[in-house]
């Protein structure tokens, strides 16, 4: 029952009772004289009953035109004018309306492509409202579209979330996609549904700038999934979660029509709101009306946040977890003594011959292990363009022709057990309350934080030493002064903490940007601009904690600064733990000596404890000790972190 | 079984070589080893890079398409176009799974085959056995692994 009702619920939502009382009266006569209904005094009856219908207004009509409500009226989001019929279409929803049905029955209409074809989700969705008698309209079918189906045989859709990517800008907080499943009952073969922006562009910054400002053309595009797999996976070695979605076979049928209209048609591409996750939600809704997934979100959509709400409207029925290259080599070496990893390191920089290994005596299983810790190795290092393609095939054969007399293994020998999904990790949103004692002054702190993630937060569903931080702001009380102050306003703030080892030689970096407050001169604690790179190691030891080191220069700016800036070098370490599931610690010192500008030496050194309290809830205890132009500062404070 | 699978290859190679003869240039050597629609673009430009690749299919009509637009290929075949594209674009991760007997893409060859469920083991099995006359040489293309396929199936 509750599944009739989901499906049959965009039908409730579009038509109205009025509407559908005044849809049996108007249709009915529609019903008995589609004789007399021809040519224009048809089109205008059509055109009549639309009006009389308010179809303009209808929620269904807004989704297949991306029409949102913004400060100044009803706009469409998408910017090309070849979506549009009506020259006021981006604009009029009723303009657009009439334009597409006269389009419909259009003798000129471009017999290639008529329009029938060309907006087929807004003609099967016109013809079932206005009861549309196709053998009046010129072309009366998309035949194209229906063959189409039939030669694809779509079956099923799933949500793709490949996973945070740290190192690229535009896809730090992950990517969504969505795949159709077909007949053939193979995943690789699914097609993959995907918007993204498209540019030339190599220039990191421009890129970002040019991506916050919709400088760029979006568009959807449809791949073959193993091509995204290639991609994210083996390329860019990002772990992939699939979640299958629960769309009725006509659902999902609408989820293509929609996006065969959209085919090549663009909208300027915002990072923020209107991006890769955000334009898909269009599809999703388009297939299933009632979900509202388009309503959801406001200034910004993060892509993991998409999930959970369709996750909250009940379109999520499993979660499956596709590791990346780097997670399946690190499981295969964890199988492994440390000889076997050697054995696989050496066949890898060529002073074993894979060949040589079979005649080792060692277990088989050992042998086979080693032999696919190789060529995944292999495999990564040719990816991240560390072996020529020569050298690649040459040993990528020689391993595979080994491995080949070897046989086969347990198919579960390399199961790798799932992480917590990313959707069952903390929320994106933290709002923290606290207090604290600054030498002999107390005061109080409310903290927020827009996006997303730090290191001394819980990291289930997160990936380990990234943080992503995106709007953090800081307001102080104290209770001396009875004042209120601005503590810090971080802008940006990332950190990639990656750590190293025989087989993956990673750095780790950082970069932020913001306010932050600093002993000067002046013995007062002052606000400060600062932008602040840097580059280090990291490792990772027996139990799992973080040693990390970064060599790091800072540029500051503000009035208060002797010549109004201070440019640093400097560098920091420290250590993050688990020392229980919920319970994490990080110990830090940075030290930066200011050689240009406003002098000093600046030291810092900080104890962090987070407790999980909830998923969505904890407690931070911070001490910390900073010293600059000579006067030290002691702190200590609590607080409590909620995630919304 | 064998005898489906012979039949799906046969025609796919008859149309693939009777298209080739007629269209193809004689270079027409298909997609090799280390073949990477997305290789080389990693780091912090890889969005920019995948966005343009992704860019290069927004060309295209509303269907599969493949990531091997560089890639020579067979023209006129339709019949196991699917095949065709399938190998060309993931000559290294098949490569990897027949090696082991098992995986994902061996599935997936033996769905785009046609060679029922029962019958999948001793596929791989024979397939395993037999990858060195399959993946020949480092120079092997889509086309020939295809072919090499269909001896080793036929041969018993």
């Amino acid at each position: 029952m509750k599944k009739c009702l989901r499906r049959y619920g965009w039908l409730r939502e579009t038509i109205s009772p009025l509407f559908f009382l005044l849809h049996f009266f108007v249709a009915l006569p529609l019903f008995a004289a589609p004789v007399q209904a021809t040519g224009p005094p048809y089109l205008s009856t059509v055109l009549e009953l639309a009006h009389q219908k308010k179809l303009y207004q209808e929620r269904y009509w807004h989704i297949l035109l991306h029409y949102k409500r913004g400060l100044f009226g009803t706009r469409s989001l998408i910017d090309d004018e070849a979506f549009f019929l009506s020259k006021e279409g981006k604009h009029n929803p009723e303009a657009e309306l009439n334009a597409t049905i006269r389009a419909f029955f259009r003798n000129g209409d471009d017999q290639s492509n008529p329009s029938v074809c060309k907006f087929i989700a807004r003609y099967t969705w016109l013809k079932e409202q206005l009861d549309l008698d196709p053998s009046q309209l010129p072309v009366p079918e998309c035949k194209r579209f229906t063959e189409l189906i039939d030669q694809i045989k779509p079956e099923s859709v799933s949500l793709i979330f490949p996973t945070t990517y740290v190192n690229s800008p535009a896809s730090m907080f992950g990517h969504t996609l969505l795949i159709v499943e077909t007949a053939s009952k193979s995943k690789l073969l699914a097609y993959a549904i995907n918007y993204s922006a498209v540019t030339q562009e190599t220039f990191g910054p421009l890129f970002a700038i040019k991506g916050l400002f919709g400088y760029y053309k979006g568009y959807y595009s449809i791949l073959p999934y193993y091509a995204k797999i290639q991609e994210y996976r083996d390329v860019n070695d990002r772990d992939i979660w699939e979640y299958p979605l629960n769309l009725e076979h006509e659902e999902v049928i609408r989820l293509l029509m929609h996006t065969y209209e959209l085919n090549l048609i663009y909208s300027n591409y915002y990072f923020f709101d209107e991006n890769c996750s955000y334009q898909l939600l269009f599809l999703l809704d388009a297939a299933r009306p009632s979900l509202g997934l388009t309503d959801q979100f406001n200034l910004w959509v993060i892509p993991v946040d998409t999930i959970r709400a369709a996750k909250k409207s009940g379109l999520i029925t499993g979660t499956f977890y596709r590791p990346s290259k780097s997670t399946k080599i690190k499981h295969i070496a964890s199988l492994l003594p440390q000889d076997g990893k050697s054995k696989a390191l050496s066949i890898v920089r060529g002073e074993l011959k894979a060949e040589i290994l079979l005649e080792q005596n060692i277990p088989k299983e050992e042998k086979i292990r080693i032999c696919d810790l190789a060529s995944e190795y292999l495999q990564y290092l040719y990816a991240k363009d560390e072996v020529t393609q020569k050298k690649y095939t040459n040993l990528f054969l020689s391993i595979l022709q080994a491995r080949s007399k070897l046989g086969a293994m347990d198919e579960n020998e390399y199961h790798i057990r799932r992480p917590t999904p990313p959707d069952e990790g903390h929320l994106s949103n933290r709002l923290s309350l606290g207090f604290g004692i600054q030498e002999r002054d107390l005061f109080q702190e409310v903290q927020y934080r827009a996006a997303y993630h730090d290191l001394n937060d819980n990291d289930k569903g997160y990936k380990e030493g990234a943080q992503i931080i995106f709007g953090n702001v800081a307001l102080r009380y104290y209770f001396p002064d009875s004042k209120l102050r601005l503590q810090g306003l971080d802008l940006i703030d990332i950190v990639s903490i990656a750590p190293r080892d025989e087989f993956f030689q990673n750095i780790s970096w950082k970069v932020r940007t913001g306010l932050y407050r600093r002993v000067l001169a002046d013995d007062r604690d002052d606000l400060l601009y600062r932008l602040n790179p840097g580059g280090g190691f990291a490792f990772e030891d027996g139990w799992k904690g973080l040693w990390y080191v970064f060599m790091e220069t800072e540029l500051d700016l503000g009035p208060d600064l002797q010549d109004n800036y201070a440019v640093g070098i400097g560098g920091s370490a420290g250590f993050i733990g688990k020392v229980t599931d919920r319970w994490k610690i990080h110990l830090f010192v940075r030290d930066i000596y200011y050689g240009l500008g406003d002098t000093t030496n600046s030291l810092e050194l900080a104890f962090l404890q987070n407790f999980t309290i909830t998923t969505n809830t904890s407690l931070t205890a911070k001490v910390s000790r900073n010293r600059s132009h000579g006067s030290h500062q002691n702190e200590a404070s609590l607080s409590f972190g909620w995630f919304f | 079984m064998k005898k489906l699978v012979v039949i799906v290859l046969a025609a796919f190679l008859v149309i693939t070589f009777a298209g080739a003869s007629f269209a193809a240039p004689k270079d027409n050597i298909g997609c090799g080893l280390g073949y990477m629609a997305f290789k080389g673009k990693d780091g912090l430009l890889s969005q920019t890079a995948a966005a343009t690749t992704n860019g290069t299919s927004s060309n295209q009509t509303f269907g599969i398409t493949s990531g091997t637009l560089e890639c020579n290929k067979p023209a006129n075949f339709t019949a196991n176009e699917k095949l065709n594209k399938f190998v060309a674009d993931n000559m290294d991760n098949l490569a990897v799974d027949i090696a082991r007997g098992q995986g994902e893409y061996l599935n997936t060859l033996a769905v785009l085959l046609e060679v029922p469920e029962g019958e999948r083991a001793p596929f791989y099995a024979k397939l395993q056995t037999h990858f060195s006359d399959i993946y020949t040489a480092e120079t092997v293309t889509h086309v020939d692994v295809i072919k090499n396929i269909e001896i080793v199936v036929t041969s018993s």
